[in-house]
């Protein structure tokens, strides 16, 4: 399958009259989007604000990050399965919006997380700091469940970004990069002496707050599967989570994922990157040990040197990344896993819940439990009401003179186990 | 501002007073003066701090003095007020890498004052003191000294100055257990990726998290023939005749019992009791064959089960004991059970 | 007859489930639902749903519902790590009761229970 995604740089955004994007900057009508939000009858209202690197702004609750990207030629459409029809993606061509993010906030549930600072000490644990950030902040209409609350803001958060992924179609990128994988006969072939390679990446798949869909299947009623990293960067692979802000993968992590474009870099000249593998989290055991066998049959069948497994969330993940990497490791795959850490504020507990000597090769995000002090900023973007609840929080973090003392794992991305992040430990 | 005050300690060989025949020369300090690795450490504080004392001691000396050298060297540095302790770097040399270690620990905890060494990972003292003291991975000899000041000294400024210790791998001290976050120089996925190529060449890799040790023993095989077979019982449920003749202690046990049981068929409240803390001993004390199951024992012999229950038992506390220590007695008891022809342990816990 | 319990100390769960499936409610904390699992399971049910389900963390949510087999059988012990691993966990988090208003509670109660409930098509299958 291949590939080409052409980066259009956005270095600024700005409301206009008009929805278009001219010298690297996008004008975005408010009331276009306004209006494509409240499509739907479960948002009551609907409010727009930017968001610059480098601003005293905070933006929280939030939901999910997204890249607008646009699909120029080939099959099929962005967000497979929930805004496109189903169609296989991943080959022609796509264009995304680089340097920017839909950023979707709104209170779900009364203990929600996820803080994004755009400057001061916050900002450096989340990538999102660095991104202008278009954020959508959803109000629900009154007695609305949860779930169709999530729903509501997660399908918003997508349109948005199509809509403005649209606006890039007939645009000229600023640079392209080619994304190609091959059949597994054509690979051996064409890289005869490189050690094959997978991704298998574990997918968050536990209910409320806790889903990710593949081309709009819940990925808890599936099995272990195989897809082409060039499908992801077509956005594939979507989040419907909001818990655990700092180790969930917002869907503009799944459409950059990093550790297929690391995989990519060094495809064909120290690795042939055969193909991602993706696996859920459940929550019933025997559905974790049934998706952890398949994964390593895959492997197997498919003949895979190495893998590198990335984990996504807390605790019960733990039990999943460690089956899956012994049992990839008994079927003689070699295997890294990239985790995150729970080391209590001290940093001196078990970090994982789970462990095994299999687990030799770990990348970690670093601790999650740190404490950190965020200053006050001079405007928020969703509200305050929460910071007191977040996980990591407790009764004083918001303090009087209006900074927040929490563990870093209220900040959204900050110890990321795809390996997003320079957050690390030791 | 006045320069940081340090003191600094370091063995006869690297005060060139003499190698092993010297290694008896008792603790000495000699105030003013910077000795032997010192000169680079002062180089390497450039401004802002200097040596103000050297305490030179033999090696041999130190640890067959312990106790009089230990509270020697605290006197001594005590009166010089330092903002900070250094003591070697001591590579691989093992008697000088407990001293430093034991030195390091004991000024931290008594004086108040914090401290910082150096050594080889393999040197006994790093095991020994990793978790109380930061200590900088060295090279294995001498050779590694620049490299190894070039790490204490700045180490050693932060810890005077109160300043926030990064992670072991920014700082280059060994692990000490602490998990500390900093950001790496790439991203995760990144160095995935780089760890990965690694271990498919069959290069080392280092692991940002180590999984927590697991010391495993595979089973033996099963007994062939069971009722043939001499069993003895060996428990860390701390079970020792009454009044606990040897003095077990309830906790961290530093030694083990060795107990003779013939005759005996039944552990009764009058003949036995347990001396391990941490778990209420009422139902242990009451009948110490829920522990140690002498009683069951005694009737399998005498069905036949078993050949015949071994007349010796051996017992410890679990309690809070390293198992670096229970590994010691273990390997000591096993030998006396093999020598007295025993084929099976049965081993309880509380 | 199902071949499962639930163990919980969420009133929602109760209500939603205990007309249909043997559920074993109590009003008590997190840990202690954890260690009313952990007792039935070294008296021989198996775990049958991770006692960390969720990335709520331990504490941050006052609720836990778990699944065990109905019928006690030989102690398993892969049910027994984890629980004691989750058990071990708990202590790096704390729960801040009074934080919380009463409609987060309802929050906490309705996540609980979807994630059960996201086990229970896998636990009724067969």
């Amino acid at each position: 399958m291949k590939l080409e995604l052409g980066n259009i740089f956005i270095k600024d955004i700005q409301f206009g009259n008009e929805s278009k994007i001219e010298d690297g900057v996008l004008y975005v009508n408010e009331e276009a989007v306004k209006e494509l939000v409240l499509e739907d009858e479960k948002i009551k209202s609907v409010s727009l604000d930017i968001a610059k690197p480098g601003e005293s702004v905070r933006i929280t609750p939030v939901k999910d990050v997204i890249e607008p990207r646009v699909k120029v030629e080939g099959r099929g459409g962005i967000f497979p399965g929930i805004i496109a029809k189903v169609d296989t993606v991943g080959s022609g061509k796509t264009y995304a919006l680089k340097g920017m993010a839909v950023v979707t906030a709104g209170k779900i549930v009364g203990f929600q997380e996820g803080i994004i600072d755009m400057s001061g000490p916050g900002a450096d644990y989340t990538p999102f700091s660095k991104l202008n950030n278009l954020v959508v902040v959803c109000e629900p209409v009154d007695d609305v469940k949860q779930h169709e609350y999530e729903k509501a803001v997660r399908i918003a958060g997508f349109k948005v970004a199509v809509y403005l992924g649209e606006l890039a179609r007939e645009l000229t990128p600023d640079e392209t990069h080619v994304y190609e994988t091959y059949g597994i006969m054509e690979g051996k072939e064409k890289f005869p002496d490189l050690p094959r390679v997978g991704y298998v990446q574990m997918l968050q798949s536990q209910g409320l707050l806790h889903d990710t869909y593949v081309y709009g299947v819940d990925a808890k009623r599936t099995l272990s599967t195989i897809i082409s990293p060039t499908e992801v960067m077509d956005g594939a692979i979507v989040s419907g989570n909001c818990v655990s802000a700092c180790d969930k993968n917002p869907t503009y992590v799944h459409e950059n994922n990093p550790v297929v474009h690391d995989l990519f870099e060094q495809h064909g000249k120290t690795l042939n990157f055969v193909c991602q593998i993706l696996t859920n989290e459940n929550v019933y055991l025997a559905d974790k040990m049934r998706s952890s066998d398949w994964t390593a049959k895959m492997c197997r069948f498919l003949d895979l040197d190495a893998v590198i497994v990335s984990q996504e969330g807390f605790g019960n993940p733990d039990t999943d990344l460690i089956m899956n990497c012994k049992k990839i490791e008994a079927e003689g795959v070699k295997t890294v896993i990239i985790t995150d850490e729970y080391a209590g504020r001290d940093g001196k507990s078990q970090s994982l819940a789970d462990a095994d000597p299999a687990a030799d090769a770990v990348v970690t995000g670093g601790n999650a439990n740190q404490v950190i002090v965020l200053p006050k900023m001079d405007k928020v973007i969703g509200t305050l009401d929460y910071v007191n609840t977040i996980a990591g929080g407790n009764e004083h973090s918001l303090r009087e003179d209006g900074t927040i003392e929490v563990e870093i794992q209220a900040i959204t991305g900050a110890t990321n186990e795809t390996g997003f992040g320079y957050l690390s430990a030791r | 501002m006045s320069k940081i005050k340090v003191v600094h300690y370091i063995n006869q060989f690297f005060a060139n007073i003499g190698g092993e025949e010297k290694a008896d020369y008792p603790a000495e300090i000699r105030v003013g003066e910077v000795v032997g690795p010192g000169l680079a450490l002062t180089q390497k504080f450039g401004d802002e701090a200097e040596i103000t004392a050297t305490i030179v001691c033999g090696d041999s000396y130190f640890n067959e003095n312990l106790e009089k050298a230990k509270a020697d060297i605290l006197e001594m540095v005590k009166e010089q007020k330092p903002d900070v302790f250094v003591a070697g770097p001591a590579f691989n040399a093992g008697r000088y890498g407990v001293a430093c270690g034991t030195i390091c620990d004991a000024v931290q905890e008594e004086l108040g004052i914090p401290a910082v060494t150096g050594m080889y990972v393999e040197n006994p003292g790093a095991d020994m003191f990793k978790t109380k003291v930061y200590i900088v991975s060295t090279k294995n000899s001498a050779a590694g000294m620049r490299a190894a000041v070039g790490q204490m000294a700045p180490l050693a400024l932060k810890l005077a100055k109160g300043e926030p210790i990064g992670a072991s791998a920014e700082e280059g001290y060994i692990p000490n257990g602490v998990r500390v976050n900093f950001f790496e120089k790439e991203r995760g996925s990144k160095r995935a990726v780089k760890m990965l190529l690694k271990k498919l060449a069959g290069k080392p890799f280092e692991t940002e998290y180590p999984m927590p040790s697991f010391d495993r023993v595979d089973p033996n095989p099963a007994v062939k023939d069971l009722s043939k077979a001499t069993v003895a019982l060996v428990t860390s449920g701390g079970i020792v005749p009454k009044g606990n003749p040897d003095h077990i202690e309830s906790s961290n046990a530093s030694h083990y019992g060795e107990y003779d049981i013939t005759g005996v068929m039944d552990l009764t409240a009058d003949t036995y009791e347990t001396a391990h803390g941490g778990y209420d001993p009422v139902y242990a004390n009451e009948d110490a064959d829920r522990v140690l199951p002498v009683d069951v024992m005694r009737e399998f012999e005498k069905e036949g089960v078993i050949g015949k229950l071994h007349n010796k038992f051996y017992t410890t506390v679990g309690n809070g004991t390293a198992v670096a220590s229970a590994k010691a007695f273990a390997e000591e008891f096993s030998q006396k059970l093999l020598a007295d022809g025993v084929d099976a342990v049965i081993l309880t816990s509380t | 007859m199902s071949d499962f319990i639930i163990i919980t100390n969420n009133p929602l769960v109760k209500e939603k489930y205990e007309q249909e499936y043997p559920v074993e409610f109590q009003e008590d904390s997190f840990e202690e639902t954890l260690k009313r699992a952990r007792d039935r399971i070294y008296a021989g049910h198996r775990l049958l749903t991770h006692p960390l389900s969720g990335s709520v963390k331990p504490k941050e949510t006052p609720y836990k519902s778990v699944l065990v087999s109905r019928k006690p059988g030989k102690l398993d012990m892969e049910s027994v790590e984890l629980i004691e691993q989750a058990l071990g966990a708990c202590g790096k988090f704390s729960f801040h009761p009074e934080k919380f208003g009463p409609e987060v509670f309802a929050d906490f109660q309705l996540i609980d229970c979807t994630l059960l409930e996201s086990a229970l098509p896998s636990a009724t299958a067969w």
